[in-house]
Order: structure tokens, then sequence, then C-alpha cells
């Protein structure tokens, strides 16, 4: 009894975290004026796949700018996973891609978390793309920088140096308003979690902005899930104790237990889709404090193939 | 009769430390995937002996070390330095990255700072963070004369863009002296890694594959380009398909090793031979690894390379023996049989057995090196 007293207060960290963070309540509530949101094209209607389901992956800059709660998402995405057929999709939403929000009117998708919470960028996403999103797992940069740093770094190949005159030095500079000057060098490499921080959130030095970003996330998102599949149990305490406050999901502890094995199992990184939302999906110049256009007649069947 | 008391007293005892070592058991079963990397210095080589010709200079965390006759040596403090090249005298030209911005330096072969070279922290306050440099690869020309490096001299008003591009200036000479070969692209991560070499430059170019491939994603690449004059467009030796950077020159000049990525989060270590102008058929030589920052020994002997030494740990030193990449020599035509002239086919030689293939050898195992940094390596 003793032994596994020993063994309970080892894992405490990872319960706490278990209890706060997860089975999070997720009120979906639907546009009060949705006549602008597109409709799905008739012909993507398609069988449902047993087991199948759809995640929404939410990002935020959750330092001192911000109230705490009203944060917006700078990374959004898709995933859906099959693990019938050990399929997995990522689609990036442009964070400046202008909608009509649940929380009535139109602005970024972004702003959606920071007007309503978790429930309203849910209920944000599935309205305009005509998805289901079945959970949603929310986590703030600090938390990213502290999980990367927990499970020992990740390796990846940046595909360019990330250069960026104006990174925003809010998470260790003496003002949230500041600015920093950044390299993350070009090629193979093992990234702490600040480099990797630097190299997902950097969007000044591409062209790209925003969409070149969202490519960088989903390798990242990658490199830390080939990485997780190294962790044993004993590694969660550790881990719950970097990530404290920074994690939130609406999945449930059991259906974390559930998903887990599922995880470990995807082996084969050419079956995972990674879809951005480039030209001709959307146009707009995507420069930072801009916003861009979706061209629905295209973003709607491409998200039905893959989210049908 | 042990009194019930103590007994109690004692079970308690026993129970707080079965707790208490249950909890250290399970501290102990982590996967160690978080285990902080050790310098080099802290191991030494593999016990296989391994001792590779020359001394190899290689920088982690901020600080140079040296690898000669087995041993690593600490050469400078962990004091932001990186990017080690040879001097024609055996100094060591290095990166020093300071917050804003990084210089090049010269160290002693044994990492004595000896001259600073650039000077690229904006003198008069931090109110513009842009208004600062970054220097990064610098390599000094045959003759000692010249430097050169990637800098991002070109600052466009009013834009986000930073531009490296490949530049050169005489060494010990000012920045102002220094001349623009390349234009750096425009929002790609610019011109790096500059290799200078009879009748030009080589260098990795970051663009978009789109710009030279209709057929290509729009997505940044690197291409091993050469040019041959300061201004002058250049070209491409390799293709965006093929997505290189960090080129090396063979001792003799004649062969280039590269890492190619295809685009993906793969790393293939791959050689070409180089004729001054072109380069030849690609040989992908490791193709199993995340392999970075090849490096030709000295003499010839092989390519070393860095590489994590378990799936998405930090990076280790590899050796590749030439044996691996060099078709071994043809087996000897078969000699007549002795004793006069033999009527009719002759027998068939038996084939000799096919020689094992030649593997990477790691030659750390607990290190953790920066594999943005090219090696530099003296004879």
């Amino acid at each position: 009894m003793s032994a596994m007293a020993g063994g309970i207060a080892y894992f405490v960290p990872a319960a706490q975290l278990a209890i706060e963070s997860t089975g999070q309540v997720l009120r979906v509530t639907p546009s009060p004026s949705d006549t602008s949101a597109p409709t799905a094209s008739p012909s993507a209607a398609a069988a449902p796949t047993p087991g199948a389901f759809t995640v929404l992956l939410l990002g935020s800059d959750d330092d001192s700018k911000f109230s705490s709660d009203h944060v917006l998402t700078q990374s959004m995405i898709l995933v859906r996973i099959v693990p019938s057929t050990k399929q997995v999709t990522m689609l990036s939403i442009p964070r400046d891609l202008w909608v009509p929000l649940s929380t009535g009117g139109s602005g970024k998708v972004d702003g959606a978390y920071s007007y309503g919470g978790a429930g309203a960028a849910v209920a944000t996403v599935e309205q305009n793309f005509r998805v289901h999103v079945d959970d949603y797992i929310w986590i703030g940069l600090l938390g990213l920088v502290k999980l990367i740093d927990a499970i020992g770094g990740i390796d990846v190949v940046t595909s360019n140096p990330v250069l960026d005159d104006y990174y925003p030095a809010d998470i260790y500079g003496n003002s949230p308003y500041g600015y920093e000057r950044v390299a993350v060098l070009g090629g193979p490499q093992h990234l702490d979690g600040l480099h990797a921080m630097q190299y997902v959130r950097s969007r000044h030095g591409d062209l790209q902005s925003d969409l070149g970003r969202s490519q960088r996330q989903q390798q990242v998102l990658i490199a830390i899930r080939q990485k997780a599949k190294q962790l044993s149990a004993e590694d969660l305490p550790g881990i719950a104790q970097a990530l404290g406050g920074e994690l939130k999901t609406s999945m449930s502890l059991t259906k974390v237990a559930q998903l887990l094995p599922v995880a470990s199992s995807f082996d084969n990184l050419d079956a995972i889709n990674q879809i951005i939302l480039a030209t001709p999906y959307t146009h707009g110049c995507g420069c930072p404090e801009t916003y861009i256009n979706g061209n629905w007649g295209l973003i709607l069947p491409l998200v039905h193939q893959y989210f049908p | 009769m042990i009194p019930r008391f103590i007994l109690a007293v004692l079970l308690a005892v026993v129970m707080v430390v079965v707790g208490i070592t249950s909890f250290i058991y399970l501290g102990t079963r982590t996967s160690k995937v978080a285990v902080p990397a050790q310098k080099p210095t802290v191991v030494a080589p593999r016990a296989q002996a391994l001792v590779l010709p020359g001394t190899l200079y290689i920088a982690q965390s901020g600080a140079i070390y040296s690898l000669s006759a087995g041993r690593f040596h600490q050469r400078s403090a962990e004091a932001g330095y990186s990017q080690p090249s040879l001097m024609p005298d055996g100094s060591l030209l290095v990166v020093k990255m300071s917050g804003y911005f990084s210089d090049v330096y010269v160290l002693s072969r044994f990492g004595t700072p000896l001259r600073q070279l650039t000077n690229n922290k904006y003198r008069f306050g931090m109110a513009d963070p842009s208004l600062n440099h970054w220097s990064f690869y610098p390599r000094v020309s045959p003759d000692g004369g010249t430097l050169w490096m990637t800098y991002d001299g070109l600052k466009c008003d009013g834009c986000y863009d930073v531009s490296p591009a490949i530049y050169s200036m005489p060494l010990g000479g000012n920045i102002r002296q220094a001349r623009a070969w390349t234009n750096g692209g425009y929002y790609s991560g610019g011109d790096q890694q500059p290799i200078p070499v009879a009748g030009g430059v080589i260098y990795t170019k970051y663009d978009y594959a789109s710009s030279y491939d209709a057929n290509q994603p729009n997505k940044l690449v690197g291409m091993l380009w050469f040019t041959n004059r300061a201004g002058a467009y250049g070209r491409e030796l390799t293709s965006p398909g093929e997505d290189c950077r960090s080129p090396a020159l063979s001792p003799a000049g004649n062969m280039i090793a590269m890492v190619c990525t295809y685009q993906k989060q793969e790393s293939f270590l791959t050689i070409a031979s180089w004729n001054g102008s072109s380069m030849g058929p690609r040989q992908n030589i490791v193709t199993d690894q995340l392999a970075a920052q090849p490096t030709w020994a000295p003499d010839g002997s092989g390519i070393a390379f860095l590489a994590p030494g378990v799936a998405d740990g930090p990076f280790q030193l590899w050796w590749l023996p030439k044996e691996a990449y060099t078709p071994a020599p043809a087996p000897p035509p078969p000699t007549p049989t002795p004793g006069g002239p033999h009527n009719g086919p002759l027998p068939s030689p038996k084939p000799p057995p096919p020689a094992p293939p030649v593997k990477p050898i790691e030659v750390t195992t607990n290190s953790g090196f920066d594999a943005t940094s090219p090696m530099a390596w003296l004879g």
C-alpha cells in the first residue's frame, strides 16, 4: 500500500493536469447572423468513417498583452484522424482569414477565441468550413516552449533561414510590445523550445507570411509527435509540471487514454496530408496587420474531401 | 515481546521508506529523452579507438571544440561562437552571436580571440533592432586576403525583408569596402554559406521553388548556386526539387559534398563531381540519417558529418570512411594456368565474396553539436 502511495504521489502532477486541463466544457454557439457563410458542395457528402474524429488545435500568444482567456489564436489547425486507415490530415487555417464570427459580425478568424473562448473558435470554424469538430486542444506559447524542452527538443529540417527583425519580445523581454531580432538558420537541426517557437511564430521575413508560418507549424507538430513516441508513462509528471496552466482540451481523460496508443501507431509520415490554404484558396497580401479573403468555392470542396 | 508502540513506529518507518523508494524508482524509469547533451570533453570518442586525421573544429552551445588524436578540447568559452573555418595560417574564423547581431572574429587555433573583423552592432542605441546586422558563414580566400561571408547589408526601407547576400571584403578591411556578389533574394532567407573556389563562389540560395519550375510548389527550398563575378546573376548547380544546401569542397577541389532534403523532413548526404563550373551526377551516400554539415577529411580519407545518434535526438559527430562511397577496384583478370597452351574456354574465375558495406561510424554518443554550424578540419 505504501508503494502504491508513493506511485500515486509520483503521478500527482500528471493527474492534476489531466483533471484541470481535460474535459473542458465546449459550448458551441451558432452565429446569430450566418447569412454570408459559404455553403458546402452537395457532391461532397460521404459516408462517415467509423472511429474518425476531428480536433481543432489552437495556439495562442498568451503573454501580458492580453487578459487571460481573451487571447488571439495565432495558430489554428484542423486535424482529422482516421484510426482504421492510419491517416492524418492537417489543415492550417490562416489566422488572418476574414470570416463571419460565431459571436456576431465579421473579423479575422483568430479573433473568435478572444471574443468567446474555445467554443466560439470551434463554432466559427464549423460554420465557415462546414465541418464537425469533435474536440479542441489549446496551448499557450510558453506551454509550447516548455513542452518541447520537456521532451528534450525536436529534430527539424528548417526549410530556409527564418530571419525576423521585428519578432515580438513578449515572452522573455521586458516589454510585451517590444521587438527583437531572431535568426533560425536553415537545414537539419535540433531545436530547443525557444528556437522552435521562433521558427513557428516568425512571419515578418516570409513572403507567404502566415501561410509560410503554417507550413512550419505543421513541421514542428509532426516533429513533436515523433519525439513523443519515445516517452514513457513515467515522463508524464515532468511534462505535466512543464505544461501547468498552458494546456486545455475538451477531450475527456478517457478519450485521451484511448488516443495514446492510436497516436503511437502512426508511423508513416508520408500518410499525413498537410494542407495550406495558399493561393488560389485565399487571396490578399497576407501582410501583417491585414486580412485575407477565402475563395470558398475552392476551399469547401477541398475541406470536404479531407474532412467529410 | 516487542511493545506494540515500537512495532507501529517500525511499520510506519517501513511504509515511508517503501513509499519514497517507489517514488524514486519511478523517477529513474523516465525515458531520458530530455537528458541534456554533455560537453564533448566529458566523454571521449567511442571505445572503438577511432582516431580521425588532423584536428577537427566543431561548435556546441556557443563554444568551439577541437578533436585531435581521439580527444576533445574546449577551445573557447560558451560565448556564442560557432561556424568555424580555417585561415591559411591555421587560425580560425568564427561567428559570435550577440543577441541582435553577429560578428566575425579570428581565434587562434587554441581559441584565444585575436581580432574582430566586423562590427555589426548598431552604434547609436537600440531604437530599431533592424539597424543591426548579421554576418554568417565566414570563409577566407586561399591567399588569405579576402573575407567571404553572408551579410544582410541591403536594408529595405519600410518593409520586413531580411535579405542576406554573399559579400567579399578585404580581410581586415572596413565593411564599407565590402562588395555584394549576390542580391540575396526577396523574403526567402537569402544567400548563405559561401565557398570561394577558383573562378567564383559556390553558395546556397534559398528561394521559392515555383520561381524556377512551374511544376514545383510555392515553397522555399535550398539550391547550390555558382557565380563567377560580383553582381552577375549566377546559375543553379542543383534543382529546386533536390532542395540542397551546406556545400563542402573536397581537398582536391574536384568533389562537392552537400545535404539534399527533397523538400521533406529528411536529409541525404550527397556527393557529386565538380569541374570548376558544373556538377556531375549526384550520389546519395547516406540516406537513412538526418545528415548535416558534411566536411571532407583533409587527407581525403572520408567525410565527417553531423546527425542524431538516436532518433529525434541531439546531433552527434559521425565519420564515413572513403570506402563507403568509392567503388572498390576491379579484381585482376584471371591468369592462364601455367603448363602450356590452353585450348577451349578459360575457366570462369570464382567471384570474390562481396565486401561488407561500409557504414557510418558514430564518433560521439551524448553530445549536442550545433547542426547549423559547419565544421573546420585542419590537416
